[in-house]
């Protein structure tokens, strides 16, 4: 029962995509909208069934794997066409459909002055398949084909706009590094393969413990090639540089791939392969630090920027970077917590200041707003709960779901110890960012030039997927309330009963010390925004000088661009000039330029063979015959 | 050794065969030139007759039926291309005839 | 013993003929000598046990094809070979060197050959050329090759009219 819905859900959105791209002409934008949310809305109402089925099973029953058919059957390998439903994919899947239907429904007033309308839907109902298919696959092949197409998804978002020449380079930029990382998959599954003979979940993590070994070469380079995956997927250090740029997408767009669901796949993936990373201790603190650097370092440059959806995308990959380092840590379920809340939130975000932007006609730099507040007191209200939420204020949702990592890094050793100072103290700094943010947008004198485009409100469409996302934003985090109880926690406790160590368990003081430290640190990153930015609005052009290069530094994203540029891209163009120049005319053209001359020298050696005379075409075929007869008889003696 | 062993028939099939390829490279009357290759056509059936009759086996000649069969098409053809020629008033040499080479 | 006479004089008379055929001048007589060679062959096919294929060789070959060729010698007159001198005429001393070397390792391999009971007196034959034995094998086993030279001839046909319809129009004619 489970699994059929399980297919029908993966279904819907493939056939919603079908209908859209198929249909013939160009349908109206209601159809579009219509087939492009219903799909959807279907694929969330199988998922909440399949929840609930799921409710009435046994905990440690919940587990559930449909096969179709045999995929690939070579030898001992055996991969099926199989879905795998149980209480993690649930999620993930009630979190793609729900979050993703308010999303689509949002954009049906969004994206209403844009061209490709149809186009729209059709790309946003597959990168939905994509991503269903990845996390429902019940073998890492088919992780990999779902991995791979929502890469392909987010590649036709991000460029949706292809005539804007920065949307197409971003695209681009997000399918190169996007490829690095599946190529980390690839090897890794090649590795699994090798080592254990099989792809599928439950016999991979049930072999890998004897098949692998506790902390061998070979567990530690699965997980870390599983990991170069993961960390290009979300945006995690060093292959989060494809992720701001991102923001070229339409708003909905980057809410939905680049906020809610895609990114955090490689969450998904470390929590999925939590065995592997058991058996790799190397491999998952590095994903730990990884995570720690990378939650660090974004929110510091999310604090610089001007443009309000680099905002969002850089508190983006800190906030991924918090479940990262939760993942690596082994606090799966906090991982998992802070992903559904963050979902909550962040798509709250991303649509609240979509309405601003589509208020302003596409206006995305924060020097061009401020006083919103007046205008759009909607946008306002809504924004202003998921800052509040992100920045973790108590009884918000990210208060619960921070402090769930926080404090089981707190019950971790030194290593947890230390990445619990810097997300702790990073809680702080995003407080600090997402007031910047709110109070440069909506309190404040107007701007000096006035707006780009008189705001207008929103309509219905817009306004009702982001008043229930702000509900949940602040309602999200009471199914887990440290000490009392823990909703998700109990939930997916049976996906890690085959855990290889102990699992992480933070104590009653563990969470008190850490839901203080963050509170307070969290109430201090809102005061100093006010102070800085909403006391008195000429306060931040005259500290405009002060650590001129080190903000520098931060506005340009502690320029990986131009390093990567400088290693990777311009070092290759110079090999590529060298071969062009060099090798490429006497090597590969100057053998085209040798075979055609040579062709053209023996056709005219040849034409003269060819006389018309026909006694002449006799005589060559006797004299033909001679010579085989002769090879054959000194082939033969 | 009373009967003729089967190399006696290949030697004058293979002779026949000869001559014919002799006319068929000397010869620059089409007319002549297609009598040589029935020749050629008439080596190569005795041939196979000779073998259909050792292997005891009627394949041979049902293959030397259908050669005789291919003959009479191509000596109609053959002939219709020499009248058609000759009706150019054209000289009646394959030498002359070799506009066709491109 | 007296088949091998038999084939002896056939087989010369073959031969003698073939030659004649390719070394006359005159289409006409050589036409004629063709005949003698066809019918020879013909003999040769009876001693092979193939009765049918000699009555067809006799029938259709020296009977229609040579008919034909006869014809149109007869039609096309003595205007037949060419003034020019063969441009080729040096090198045919070439031609008769490959054609030698041939003859010479067709005889290599016929003297060297150990296909079994080549060179031994043959069995006696079975019914295999009989009529009765090929309409037989024509219809069953090898009826596609049947219907396939039925489809040639009908091309020929189709193909000889046309090339002389042509002919026709271009001289202006009917």
């Amino acid at each position: 029962m489970a699994t059929t819905l399980g297919w029908i859900t993966l279904a819907l959105p493939l056939a919603g995509f079908l209908i859209l791209a198929l249909w013939p002409g160009e349908p109206s934008k209601r159809v579009s909208a219509a087939v492009g949310c219903g799909s959807i809305l279907g694929g969330f109402g199988c998922a909440a069934a399949i929840f609930l089925g799921l409710l009435g099973d046994s905990p440690e029953e919940r587990t559930h794997v449909s096969r179709l058919w045999t995929w690939i059957d070579l030898g001992d390998l055996r991969v099926d066409a199989a879905i795998q439903i149980d209480q993690l994919s649930v999620l993930m899947m009630l979190v793609i459909t729900g979050v993703g239907f308010l999303i689509h429904l949002y954009s049906a007033e969004y994206m209403a002055g844009s061209r490709g309308y149809r186009r729209f839907y059709a790309e946003m109902n597959f990168f939905v398949f994509s991503m269903l298919l990845l996390v429902e696959a019940a073998n890492v092949l088919f992780l990999i084909i779902g991995w791979a197409l929502v890469g392909l998804a987010s590649y036709l978002l991000i460029g949706f706009d292809h005539d804007r020449p920065a949307a197409v380079a971003a695209a681009k930029k997000a399918f190169v590094v996007n490829v690095v990382g599946d190529i980390g998959m690839v090897l890794a599954a090649v590795l699994l393969i090798r080592e254990l003979g099989t792809l599928d979940y439950g016999a991979v993590f049930a072999a890998a413990p004897a098949g692998l070994g506790q902390g061998t070469g070979v567990a530690e380079a699965v997980a870390l090639l599983l990991f170069v995956g993961a960390a290009a997927k979300s945006a995690q250090v060093p292959f989060h540089t494809w992720l701001p740029d991102a923001m070229e997408g339409p708003t909905p767009v980057s809410a939905l791939i680049h906020a809610a669901t895609m990114v955090t796949a490689g969450v998904y993936l470390v929590v999925r392969m939590h065995v592997l990373y058991q058996l790799a201790p190397i491999a998952a603190d590095t994903v730990a630090v990884v995570g720690a650097i990378t939650l660090f370092m974004a929110a510091t440059i999310a604090i610089v920027q001007v443009d309000i959806k680099r905002v969002l995308a850089w508190s983006t990959v800190s906030q991924i970077g918090y479940m990262i380092m939760g993942a690596g840590l082994g606090v799966y379920g906090g991982a998992m917590f802070h992903f559904l809340e963050h979902a909550f939130f962040k798509a709250l975000l991303f649509l609240g200041v979509g309405i601003v932007i589509h208020a302003l006609a596409g206006e995305q730099s924060l020097d061009r707003m401020g006083g919103l507040s007046r205008h759009l007191r909607f946008a306002y209200v809504t924004v202003a709960i998921g800052c509040l939420a992100i920045a973790g204020f108590p009884g918000l949702s990210g208060f619960f779901s921070k402090d769930a990592i926080l404090s089981g890094a707190l019950a971790d050793g030194a290593l947890g110890k230390t990445l619990w100072v810097v997300g702790t103290l990073t809680a702080g700094l995003t407080a600090l960012y997402m007031f910047r943010m709110l109070f440069r947008a909506f309190w404040g004198p107007e701007p000096a030039g006035g707006y780009a485009h008189p705001p207008h409100p929103s309509g219905p469409l817009m306004a009702v997927p982001v008043a229930v996302l702000a509900v949940l934003s602040v309602v999200g985090g009471w199914i887990e309330v440290p000490g009392a109880w823990h909703g998700i926690d109990d939930w997916l406790h049976p996906v890690f009963a085959d855990s290889v160590g102990a699992a992480l368990v933070a104590s009653g003081t563990d969470e008190l010390i850490t839901g203080i430290c963050s509170s307070v640190l969290c109430i201090a990153g809102i005061a100093a925004a006010w102070w800085l930015f909403a006391r008195d609005p000429s306060r931040r052009l005259r500290l405009a000088g002060v650590a001129r290069p080190a903000r520098g530094v931060l506005e340009e994203g502690y320029r990986f661009d131009e390093a990567y540029d400088e290693i990777l891209v311009n070092s290759t163009r110079d090999v590529g000039d060298v071969l062009r120049r060099r090798v490429e005319p006497a090597g590969v053209q100057g053998l085209v330029t040798a075979t055609v001359a040579g062709m053209r020298e023996s056709a005219k050696g040849l034409q003269k063979a060819q006389s018309g005379l026909l006694r002449t075409y006799a005589f060559m075929i006797v004299l033909g015959l001679a010579l085989v007869g002769v090879v054959l008889a000194l082939a033969i003696h | 050794m009373s009967g003729v062993p089967l190399v006696y028939y290949l030697g004058l099939s293979g002779i026949l065969f000869l001559l014919g390829l002799l006319g068929v490279m000397v010869r620059r009357n089409p007319l002549l030139l297609l009598l040589a290759v029935e020749l050629m056509l008439n080596g190569a059936n005795v041939a196979l007759i000779g073998f259909s009759r050792h292997w005891n086996n009627s394949d041979g000649q049902i293959f030397a039926l259908v050669v005789m069969v291919v003959a009479a098409a191509e000596v109609v053809v053959g002939l219709g291309l020499v009248v058609a020629v000759f009706r150019q008033r054209l000289e009646l040499d394959v030498d002359q005839m070799s506009r066709l080479k491109g | 013993m007296g088949e091998r006479i038999v084939f002896g004089v056939a087989a010369a008379a073959a031969l003698a003929c073939g030659a004649l055929v390719i070394t006359l001048r005159n289409a006409f007589q050589a036409a004629v000598a063709l005949i003698g060679s066809l019918a020879s062959v013909a003999v040769i096919f009876i001693l092979l046990a193939a009765p049918f294929a000699a009555a067809v060789q006799v029938i259709v070959y020296a009977g229609a094809i040579v008919v034909l060729f006869l014809f149109v010698i007869a039609y096309l007159g003595e205007r037949g070979v060419a003034g020019a001198p063969d441009r080729l005429a040096p090198y045919r001393v070439f031609g008769a060197v490959a054609a030698l070397a041939l003859l010479a390792q067709g005889a290599i391999v016929l003297l060297d050959t150990r296909l079994p009971g080549a060179h031994s007196d043959p069995r006696p034959p079975g019914d295999i050329g009989s009529p009765r034995a090929i309409g037989d094998a024509f219809l069953s086993s090898h009826l596609v090759p049947f219907e396939a030279t039925s489809l040639l001839l009908l091309a020929a046909a189709v193909g000889a009219v046309l090339l002389a319809k042509r002919a026709i129009q271009m001289e202006g004619g009917r």
